[in-house]
């Protein structure tokens, strides 16, 4: 199993470590409800060093015919987030792709995939692929008060970096204003001791130390997908209802997005709430229903501090994908009202 | 009543527990029964909770609810045969109260013992801290 290299002062500040995607990593600190809340009402901070990192270099016309997004964008913007599909039109991963420029990318991966996506690349393309993962850790510092708290307000518009800057007082190697929990702030890559550094200067802040706990409960709130639980190589970003593509360049996989695009799904992504009090979490594979007849499954759910409700996302009959009706999940063999509703849950 | 450090976890040596992790508080005739403090770290968030009826026959080792966690759903053992005399209904929309304070406020049911030479089989604090090293 790996390590984040971040692990003993982590350890130091309260983690409690456990396993995801082959790496042992902060799971929570206190507890993942007022993590949570930190990053609604305040701002709080993870570390994603178990994410894949990688340094794409060649030419952009073969990386374009990878990815699902357009790469023609200005140097120093995020395209993202984007996908690598397979012919059929599955995800092989859901990613963020930096464009320095012309000729050179950076990629963030799921950590689960970062071997599968580099094998993948270079098998679909000469370009030359570097993992960055163990060279840097990452961090993401997320919440509605993250600027007045970190006592400055960036230049950086949404989904744009830079390189080689520093970021309270420290040289780090990458900064965005990218996240994925909803609210605004920044991810850096930085080396492990600069991180360190970095994390003591945001505690002293009142920054709050998030784990990857907090992390899911957000991005289902917002509807964000996890790869493996809501994605995967048999889902098709139609599907998904993940709008990652661009139609008007050429990708692998692009026939089967649009012939789906042309002729409907079979079943779709939704949202759902349960109702208010109820206290069970419905976990993948539970069976969603509407009078009786199965019309689909939960992929991933969580009880949200935010709403103090069970919230979750799944996969519907696409006839039956009735937004604003109260289906039922079966859990344990229960019943449970559950009302599909469109993302952001929140 | 002492408490007994085992790493980061507490033990009360009060009380029995069981190897599903509950503990088992005897006075006379009824047993108070809860999750150990071990038990609460694993799961970490506990965030809902399903619960024996009151009037409800239990049998040793018998399934008699569920504790949801972000983790996973956890069944919730009775340790003893019995009659649920009582069951803590503040759990249920707090939930959050096993994780602060899974031996005091925390505790979940209470039954009417049925044959006492049952809790022969429980577990010894000493005997809990042996499982508990071990896993």
């Amino acid at each position: 199993m790996f390590k984040t290299p971040l692990s003993s002062i982590e350890e130091k500040i309260g983690a409690n470590f456990g396993e995801f995607a082959g790496w042992e990593m902060p799971m929570d600190y206190t507890s993942y409800q007022d993590e949570h809340m930190a990053v609604r009402q305040s701002a709080a901070f993870f570390d994603l060093s178990h994410m894949g990192r990688i340094r794409i270099k060649g030419k952009k016309e073969e990386l374009d015919r990878i990815v699902t997004r357009s790469l023609s964008a200005e140097n120093f913007r995020m395209i993202g987030p984007s996908a690598m599909l397979n012919e059929n039109g599955g995800f092989i991963d859901d990613v963020m792709i930096y464009k320095i420029s012309d000729n050179e990318f950076l990629m963030v991966t799921n950590a689960i995939n970062r071997e599968k996506d580099i094998k993948w690349i270079k098998s679909n393309s000469s370009l030359e692929v570097d993992d960055l993962t163990f060279e840097y850790v990452m961090l993401a510092i997320q919440g509605r008060r993250v600027w007045e708290l970190l006592g400055f307000k960036t230049d950086l518009q949404p989904l744009q970096f830079v390189l080689n800057t520093t970021f309270l007082g420290e040289e780090v190697f990458l900064l965005s204003r990218s996240g994925w929990t909803g609210e605004d702030g920044l991810e850096v890559w930085a080396k492990a001791e600069v991180a360190e550094r970095i994390i003591n200067k945001l505690i002293e802040k009142r920054v709050k130390p998030a784990g990857l706990i907090t992390r899911d409960s957000l991005r289902q709130e917002m509807g964000f997908v996890l790869y493996e639980e809501d994605i995967d190589e048999n889902t098709t970003p139609v599907e998904a209802r993940y709008w990652v593509f661009d139609l008007d360049k050429e990708f692998i996989g692009k026939e089967k997005v649009e012939e789906q695009l042309k002729d409907g799904v079979k079943r779709m992504r939704v949202g759902f709430k349960l109702q208010k009090g109820v206290r069970v979490i419905p976990r993948h594979g539970y069976k969603i229903k509407i009078v009786g007849a199965e019309i689909g499954e939960v992929t991933s759910s969580t009880y949200s501090p935010y709403l103090g409700r069970v919230i979750g996302m799944g996969y519907v009959n696409s006839s039956n994908a009735f937004f604003g009706f109260h289906a039922s999940i079966d859990i344990r063999g229960k019943e449970y009202r559950a009302k599909i509703s469109d993302f952001p849950l929140i | 009543m002492g408490e007994i450090k085992v790493g980061k976890y507490i033990i009360l040596d009060d009380r029995h527990y069981t190897d599903t992790d509950e503990w088992v508080k005897i006075e006379d005739e009824v047993a108070t029964v809860g999750i150990t403090d071990y038990a609460q770290k694993k799961l970490r968030d506990i965030v809902g909770i399903e619960l024996p009826s009151v009037s409800q026959e239990v049998k040793a080792g018998d399934p008699v609810g569920t504790i949801e966690s972000v983790k996973a759903a956890s069944d919730l053992y009775s340790p003893l045969s019995g009659t649920v005399i009582e069951v803590n209904e503040e759990l249920e929309a707090s939930p959050e109260i096993i994780n602060q304070d899974p031996y005091g406020e925390g505790w979940m049911f209470k039954i009417k013992i049925k044959d006492k030479s049952e809790a022969q089989r429980l577990l010894t604090p000493e005997k809990y801290i042996e499982k508990i090293r071990g896993e």
